[in-house]
């Protein structure tokens, strides 16, 4: 392995007095801490220690918890074409979100993310470049422009909208967000789209939405101010630092009780289990099971919230309205034309519940593998009340989870959670922690009856992108800043498919002429092959580097202002400090000179407020509503991004409301809040209705159903049942999960494998593997070992459903849509007790060996989504690697040692 | 815990240069055999980078007796201050049992030394030194968590910091241990050295 050690620096500069100071929020995880940047001219002098010369007002040293310089916060990098000091620190002054200032190590190293061409992103992408010859050639906007427009629409005319695929970020920034999706859904009308993190265009979380719950209705507060929180699928320490550090730890402090249902025993459920807490080490996929049972418990003992269920569940007449649009036609009611979910209220969901036998307890702990004890003890935690006080319960969950059954299990949470109390209430809520920010924006619906898949039923159903790639039916294949291949499950067989229809197809462009190119990628298409374009930052390899026929350079974080909202719904701008490399362009900049050049109307914006202006008038009804910003800025005489300026790393919460008389914006601390009272109203200015272009949707106050109240639904274990009993490991086999460290954001594509400090860290793929499973095969930490499987299930069919069995997986089975694939990947063994016996533990991303090899290629029967954290494989060791005698680079050490 | 505290002013680690400097690139990136035959290759202290590196690290700190090797027990850290007395000086010195670091000095290449001050964000680390099997950490950070591998340069385990634990850069004369420079900026420092 080939590291570049990073140098430890012992100096740092300090912004002087007169440095620019700008706000921004981090580029990352979804807390989105806000942070401060610091620019001067590197000529100028920088600052000094005493608290009259430098912009901090400190006195060097500094203390505990004060504002501090690491070296590796300090970038040199260009402004307006000269070259400038840029220190980029949480912001000390904010009053939300990172309170204390405080960061995570990926926020830490943030600077190091601006483009610098003496750093490692030199390789930032600066021209459009075209393939020729095989080889990518720098070309002009215009030219590379106009040959991906003509190729695009010749596909439309020629093999229609399905043929056009777009696959997208959905995160990155409102204003991109809106123009790709308003190019994508309005304009090409395509139902062959989906985001970054998923096969098609769904939720990620379908029991929450079929109960009422919006993913995000929480504020970051009820995380610390719960008396018990549960937290399913992930250590919020480990990818969403700051919620822990500064939300939940006080929390703890304070008293709360918290449990972890989780396989994995990392940095902060370690410090949770130290701190009195209850981590229920289950294997993976079980958590249906164990769920079913803790809410039989609570049920048997009488400790459900009566008064709570009988104010806010659906009986059974209000539960057939469903979620809106009248009883027919509406997502939740094809989902459940045969009655799986749909309860008439309590006393019928707790007769199913009592009367599934793989919800007693004892049958649960079995398959999950845990003790019994866990399950009766979390029951108490969660309901049981003490001296005639119910406690008050908050649940947390994310991917770990809902990735793994990703029905049943959020089916199964939301009725646990109702049957607490836990939902519409200061400290007592239900949602997700999150997982990258919240930039999306919709600037078009999504053409569900142009999609060739349905499920039994009345409704189609998202079309699944990469099925529909697989079987030869995308023509042109649109990427925005994700990696595609790597990101979804049975990724190997994914590229070879890529592959086949790019590099494999005879029509490949070998000259630089601009009306041959376009007639060689014509005809490529037409002969049953595939043209990809891609927009990114860096030249991503395989989609950027292998496939891409066309590749534009896109503009980001810290180069261009952006709006956002995080996971409590927090909007900032994020402010552009520094000069994007090269012609990088913004995405939405991209999108238009592609939208004019095929012809559509509507994109002619001159900048990232104009769109975001455009934008507004379409968020009303969404969590992040932002249109009220814009209607006091327009009122004060701003703009939009201006208003937004001054507020800060504070922002604002959605949806926002404006008071016309007093001239208040206000933020929306949580929804479905049903304590808001008279006085909220009356200070908004709403006590009589919404005012002007006020909204105030059912969801601030109730949830997200025809009636406003809870859907308390069923979570049928058999939809997933087996599949679970097909895939568990079977002989020598072990459970195979994935996931994120801490030191690492996502795809890596800054940390990684641009910060010395974290290659040096993490500098190859690395599997946790159980002590006892290690010793059974001979392995030890730092040992090269190879994780394979002849056992990956891919869906491989689109197929129409008839019969209501026709997408379950054994059905799938046994009429031949199952093929099974076979991979392997290689990784650096880490042997910790972090990871339960039975289960290995993988980097969820690494770009050349992509772990989602190995994970399920089987979306969910009812959702479509993957569940990306399931798989199995063997492991056996193949060599060492240098570092079980090197000591500079990676740390064995466990992640669970307090 | 002993303290000890004589700084001999007069040894500077700058007279010392000459002979030290092939020893310390042992003593900071000894890992085992095969590495210390690689270690020319390594990028702290490769070809022309090294004079600015050894201004860095070591040109113009002091050499400071900080232990005797004799009297420092298995698991048992010696506080002392290091580069002066000032603010966010202090540190420590340990033997873990037998174990081979980084850095190690010591038959065993088991003495090492390292700042207490988290480069997270300050945070105290004294009373942190865990050893669990053949793992030497220092953390969680009562602040916020960070865990720091001992064995390996002070590297970030879990949490939060910007860089790596500064380990302290050692040299044994006899018995004597001598603490002579820093790898990496102290918490709350723009310079290490602001006599
Ligand atoms: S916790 Fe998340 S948002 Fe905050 S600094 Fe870390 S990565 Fe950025
Ligand atoms: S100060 Fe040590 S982890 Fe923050």
């Amino acid at each position: 392995m080939s590291i570049d050690y990073y140098q430890a620096k012992d100096h740092a500069p300090l912004p002087p007095k007169n440095a620019d100071v700008l706000t921004t929020a981090c580029d990352y995880c979804i807390v989105a801490c806000g942070y401060k940047v610091y620019r001067w001219p590197v000529a100028a002098k920088d600052g000094g220690m005493k608290a009259a010369d430098n912009a901090f007002g400190v006195d060097f040293p500094g203390n505990m918890l004060q504002e501090w310089v690491a070296p590796t916060q300090h970038n040199i990098c260009t402004y307006k074409g000269k070259k400038h000091n840029i220190v980029v620190i949480p912001d000390k002054d904010t009053n939300f979100v990172n309170t204390n200032g405080d960061s995570s190590i990926r926020g830490g190293l943030l600077a190091q993310k601006s483009y610098s061409a003496d750093t490692k992103t030199k390789d930032r992408l600066k021209t459009p470049l075209v393939r020729i010859n095989g080889v990518l050639t720098p070309m002009s906007w215009d030219d590379a422009i106009e040959i991906a427009a003509e190729v695009g629409k010749h596909v439309l005319k020629k093999h229609g909208e399905a043929a056009y695929g777009i696959k997208t970020f959905s995160y990155q920034y409102i204003e991109n967000t809106y123009a790709v999706t308003k190019y994508a859904l309005r304009h090409i009308n395509t139902p062959n789209f989906t985001f970054h993190d998923t096969p098609a265009y769904v939720t990620s979380t379908p029991g929450f939405r079929d109960s009422g719950f919006d993913n995000f209705g929480p504020s970051y507060d009820d995380w610390g101010s719960a008396e018990t929180l549960m937290i399913c699928g992930t250590d919020p320490y480990e990818t969403k630092t700051v919620l822990f550090t500064q939300h939940i730890m006080p929390g703890i402090a304070n008293g709360m009780k918290v449990i972890c249902l989780n396989p994995r025993e990392t940095a902060g459920i370690a410090y949770i289990n130290k701190m009195g807490g209850l981590h229920i080490d289950i294997n993976p996929g079980s958590d249906n099971l164990v769920l079913g049972a803790i809410t039989r418990v609570i049920m048997q003992n009488g400790w459900e919230d009566s008064d709570w269920i009988k104010k806010w569940v659906n009986n059974k007449w209000e539960s057939n309205s469903g979620c809106g649009q009248g009883t027919r036609n509406t997502p939740w009611q094809w989902r459940t034309t045969w009655g799986k979910f749909q309860t008439k209220g309590y006393e019928d969901y707790k007769k199913w519940n009592l009367k599934q036998a793989e919800y007693d307890p004892k049958s649960a702990a079995e398959k999950a593998s845990i003790d019994v004890k866990k399950i009766y003890q979390a029951a108490e935690w969660l309901a049981k009340p003490v001296n005639g006080k119910r406690p008050k319960t908050s649940i947390g969950i994310e991917k770990g989870f809902y990735w793994s059954n990703n029905t049943g299990n959020t089916n199964a949470i939301s009725s646990l959670a109702t049957i607490c109390g836990a939902g519409g209430r200061p400290g007592q809520v239900l949602g997700r922690f999150g997982g990258h920010q919240r930039g999306g924006q919709k600037g078009g619906g999504y053409p569900r009856n142009k999609s060739a898949q349905k499920v039994p039923g009345r409704r189609r159903q998202a079309l699944d992108t990469d099925r529909w790639l697989y079987s030869g039916h995308t023509r042109f294949a649109h990427v925005i800043g994700t990696t595609w291949i790597q990101s979804m499950p049975g990724s190997q067989g994914l590229a070879a498919k890529f592959e086949e229809l790019v590099v494999k197809n005879p029509h490949q462009v070998k000259s630089n002429n601009k009306a041959e190119i376009i007639a060689t990628l014509k005809k490529r298409a037409d002969s049953g092959g595939m043209v990809v374009i891609n927009q990114d930052i860096y030249l991503r390899d395989p989609i950027g580097a292998k496939f891409a026929d066309v590749v534009f350079p896109a503009a980001t974080w810290g180069e261009v202002d952006f709006m956002r909202a995080n996971g409590e719904r927090r909007l900032r701008l994020y402010q552009a400090f520094s000069d994007a490399p090269g012609e990088a362009k913004p995405d939405w900049e991209i999108i238009s000179l592609l939208a004019r050049k095929m012809g559509f109307d509507g994109f002619d914006w001159k900048n990232s407020n104009e769109v975001a202006e455009e934008a507004s008038r379409f968020s009303r009804k969404g969590r992040k509503a932002f249109h009220m910003v814009k209607v006091a800025a327009h009122i004060e005489g701003k703009t939009l991004h201006q208003k937004m300026r001054e507020m800060g790393t504070d922002g604002i919460q959605g949806p926002t409301m404006y008071n016309y008389k007093t001239g208040m914006l206000y933020g929306s601390k949580r929804l479905h809040d049903t304590t808001v009272g008279e006085k909220q109203f009356t200070a908004m200015g709403l006590s009589n209705g919404p005012v002007k272009e006020n909204r105030y949707g059912k969801k601030m106050t109730h949830f997200n159903s025809q009636t406003g109240k809870i859907n308390l639904q069923k979570h049928p274990w058999s939809l997933f049942g087996d599949l679970w009993e097909w895939l568990s490991p079977k002989k020598d086999e072990l459970w195979m999960s994935n996931g994120r460290v801490n030191e690492v954001w996502q795809s890596g594509f800054d940390d990684v494998e641009r910060r010395d400090y974290i290659s040096q860290r993490w500098p190859g793929n690395w599997v946790e593997i159980h002590p006892e499973d290690a010793k059974k095969r001979g392995i030890e930490s730092a040992d090269m070992v190879m994780m394979y499987s002849d056992r990956v299930p891919v869906f491989k069919d689109t197929i129409l459903g008839v019969h209501a069995k026709d997408f379950q997986f054994s059905e799938l089975m046994k009429n031949g849509h199952i093929k099974l694939d076979k991979a392997s990947i290689s990784a650096i063994a880490i042997v910790t007790p972090t990871t339960k016996e039975g289960v290995m533990y993988a980097n969820f991303l690494d770009m050349k060996q992509p772990n989602n090899s190995l994970t399920i290629r089987v979306p969910d029967n009812v959702s479509g989504n993957y569940n990306y954290k399931m798989g199995v494989g063997k492991v056996k060791k193949i060599g060492e690697s240098e570092f079980k005698k090197d000591f500079r680079a990676m740390s064995f050490a466990p992640r669970n040692i307090t | 815990m002993s303290e000890l505290k004589t700084t001999d002013k007069d040894q500077s680690a700058l007279a010392h240069a000459k002979c030290i400097l092939n020893r310390r690139k042992f003593l900071m990136y000894s890992g085992g055999i095969a590495a210390a035959a690689s270690t020319v290759s390594i990028t702290l202290f490769d070809g022309t980078a090294q004079a600015e590196i050894r201004k860095a690290n070591v040109q113009g700190y002091p050499r400071k007796l900080i232990a005797k090797l004799s009297e420092l027990k298995d698991h048992q850290p010696v506080n002392f201050n290091y580069p002066d007395d000032g603010k966010n000086s202090q540190a420590m010195i340990v033997k873990m049992g037998n174990v081979q670091a980084g850095g190690g000095v010591g038959s065993q290449r088991d003495v090492v030394a390292f700042s207490y001050i988290c480069t997270h964000q300050g945070g105290p680390l004294q009373s942190t030194y865990k050893h669990v099997a053949d793992q030497r950490v220092m953390g969680q950070c009562p602040l916020h968590l960070s865990t720091y591998d001992l064995r390996r340069h002070g590297i970030i385990v879990s949490g939060q910091a910007y860089q790596s634990l500064p380990q302290l850069l050692l040299e044994v004369e006899g018995d004597d241990v001598y603490a002579v420079g820093i790898m990496g900026l102290l918490f709350g420092r723009q310079d290490n050295l602001i006599a």
